[in-house]
């Protein structure tokens, strides 16, 4: 094997990067900033697994950011694939919570109500 | 480039061959994590998010079996772990609030039965209200109505006492005696039906009085005896024993002047007390 072979195999997996075109990945960035509005809203910074999807999800966006800057469109585009997905877990995260939250709060309206209903037919 | 740097060169790469075939441990991940939520309640409450993270395994799988172990597979399988786990989270919560909803529904319903009840119990206390109302209305007509029979033949006062019915001595026993006359009898059989149509919650008492002929000590026994005479024979008319009673008060209940004959005509006489409940 000569030095030619052996330098093209060598530079074969830096070819295959560069020569991909994806287009800037615009719209799904967007919808990975919308996506960790929402975790936000629904208040995924105040729920330690929430907050910490929403915090990946952060950081793959800002990663992300810089990598379209340099124009690796190809390599931001999984980055925000990835930002997106952390996001929508911390959305989910974080709606879980407040769903058993308010699931705490139903029971224990539900046992002082049937506690005095309880009083009321025994009265 | 000698023989030796040739196989180095070759050995490198085929390490890297090797490396690629290595299931990445986000790969990895995104497989039990999919399990894990395949099997959890995200199968049955979640299957749309379910499907959305089977397609993004396969799709990590797909890069991995034709790419193997690249930043594209590991981005890929990053992607479908975090959609199973949204999946799983999202079935919780769905899971949570159904659960919220039942344990609401609970509550309502014990509400409602609980409101139930006490209309019952309030509709049942009108009902006996209303019942006791009707009672006393009924008990109170045939009162006045007795009143008004036994007016006919006795004198009927209403005092604090209760209703009071006077019968004469002269009517009832003949002079000193105790005996009821023929006569009476048939007067007491009036004031006996007059009676029983008095409420039956009501207590009687018949109460007997002289005049002040003779020493007090006959004219209490006499009053006594002629009381208790009348009571008994009210008793054998139908007047429950247990409702009433007897008392002798000889000359000391007088309504009359002792000193003129209608005046101790007044005061021989029997009183029949009737008590109303209560």
């Amino acid at each position: 094997m000569n030095k030619k072979l052996i330098a093209l195999i060598a530079a074969a997996p830096f070819a295959w990067a560069c020569g991909s075109s994806m287009p800037e990945p615009k719209q799904p960035l967007s919808d990975a900033e919308a996506a960790l509005r929402s975790a936000r809203e629904v208040g995924a910074d105040t729920q330690p697994a929430a907050r910490l999807q929403a915090k990946l999800a952060d950081e793959a966006i800002v990663e992300a950011k810089k990598l379209i800057k340099d124009g690796d469109y190809e390599r931001a585009t999984y980055v925000v694939l990835r930002a997106r997905a952390d996001a929508e877990l911390a959305v989910a995260l974080a709606k879980e919570r407040n769903a058993l939250s308010a699931k705490g709060e139903a029971v224990e309206k539900s046992a002082e109500t049937l506690g005095t209903n309880a009083q009321g037919v025994t009265r | 480039m000698n023989r030796a740097t040739i196989l180095g060169v070759l050995s490198v790469l085929l390490a890297s061959g090797c490396a690629s075939t290595i299931t990445p441990p986000e790969l990895a991940s995104a497989r039990t994590a999919y399990q894990r939520a395949a099997a959890g309640p995200a199968g049955s409450l979640n299957p749309t998010d379910l499907h959305v993270a089977k397609e993004s395994l396969d799709t990590a799988e797909a890069s991995f079996t034709e790419d193997g172990n690249t930043q594209v597979t590991r981005d890929l399988g990053y992607t479908a772990m975090r959609r199973s786990e949204t999946a799983e989270s999202r079935a919780r919560t769905m899971q949570a609030m159904m659960d919220s909803k039942q344990v609401v529904d609970q509550m309502h319903e014990s509400t409602a039965t609980q409101l139930a009840q006490t209309k019952g119990a309030l509709s049942a206390t009108g009902q006996a209200l209303q019942t006791e109302t009707e009672r006393r209305q009924a008990a109170e007509k045939r009162a006045a109505q007795a009143a008004a029979d036994l007016a006919k033949f006795a004198s009927v006062k209403q005092e604090a006492r209760g209703m009071v019915i006077t019968l004469s001595g002269g009517v009832l026993f003949t002079s000193a005696e105790s005996t009821l006359m023929p006569a009476a009898q048939l007067k007491l059989n009036d004031v006996a039906k007059a009676l029983t149509e008095q409420d039956p919650e009501s207590t009687m008492v018949v109460e007997g009085h002289t005049d002040s002929q003779g020493t007090a000590a006959s004219n209490k026994t006499l009053s006594e005896a002629r009381a208790r005479a009348v009571r008994d024979y009210l008793v054998s008319r139908g007047i429950a024993a247990d409702r009433i009673t007897s008392q002798g008060f000889g000359p000391d209940r007088s309504v009359g002047d002792n000193k003129t004959a209608e005046g101790r005509a007044n005061n021989r006489r029997v009183e029949i007390v009737v008590k109303p409940k209560g």
